[in-house]
């Protein structure tokens, strides 16, 4: 007997609703990758995306522990000669809280076009408002 | 006598390599040189791998047995402890395929572990 394996066509994809009020970014973040990539069920299949949609909201009220809001900084690169920006967390929360969900999440994916398509399912929003009532998203608790 | 040819010996070597080297990308299906190279290579890849198929679906099996685990209210390790304390000897290949074509089997399956 073969082993079953997820076709794409046949994955039924639920909607679910995160809060991030209160939660921390990485207990967050492990919890809502695994639901993107399709683990938390049993037709998880490796090579192809079995996960979910996740929204996630109240992306401001996420809770970053120890110094990390003056000491963790976001670095990028414009490509230009000496253009290595950075922000420190604490700015980064006032300005784009998306941001810090965002990346946190798109570290702990596959790095790879599968994972590329996973990240997609995820929107995050910093107030408690979506815009996905259409699809009838679920309100998830986290587990821990 | 008939004229001799030599060579013969080398070209249906070369052939033999080339054949197994259809499909390869490049010169690595063209030229003897580098499609011997990767012929070899390639066996090196299909004998461990072959190894590796056993792990990496055992490992798929215990990814889906835990997800279906957590469903019903428990994890892949307690349950697992829990079926062998009862006595039941599924493997996790069989209790991986009734968690997807079964969910209520492996629900009765994971009340009995939570007994134990």
């Amino acid at each position: 007997m073969k082993s079953f394996m997820a076709k794409p066509a046949e994955i039924d994809r639920k909607w679910y609703v995160i809060d991030a009020n209160g939660q921390t970014l990485g207990r967050l973040a492990s919890e809502v990758a695994a639901i993107l990539r399709g683990k938390h069920k049993p037709i998880y299949t490796p090579h192809v995306d079995t996960g979910d949609f996740v929204i996630v909201i109240n992306a401001s009220k996420i809770r970053l522990t120890g110094n990390k809001l003056v000491d963790k900084k976001m670095r990028w690169h414009t490509g230009y000669p000496g253009g290595l920006k950075e922000i420190d967390y604490g700015s980064l929360i006032q300005k784009k809280p998306e941001k810090i969900i965002e990346a946190a999440i798109k570290g702990m994916l596959p790095h790879n076009r599968l994972g590329a398509a996973m990240y997609k399912k995820l929107k995050v929003y910093r107030g408690s408002e979506h815009p996905h009532q259409a699809q009838r998203p679920e309100l998830r608790e986290l587990r821990g | 006598m008939p004229r001799v040819k030599r060579g013969v010996t080398s070209h249906r070597r070369h052939k033999k390599v080339l054949k197994l080297a259809k499909g390869y990308v490049g010169s690595k299906s063209k030229l003897f040189r580098v499609a011997n190279q990767q012929v070899m290579k390639s066996g090196a890849y299909a004998y461990a791998h072959r190894k590796l198929k056993k792990r990496e679906f055992r490992q798929l099996w215990i990814a889906r047995i835990n997800a279906a685990a957590r469903e019903n209210g428990t994890t892949y390790s307690r349950m697992i402890y829990g079926l062998k304390l009862a006595g039941v000897d599924v493997n996790r290949k069989m209790l991986a395929e009734l968690a997807i074509s079964d969910p209520q089997g492996f629900s009765q399956l994971a009340e009995v572990a939570k007994k134990s």
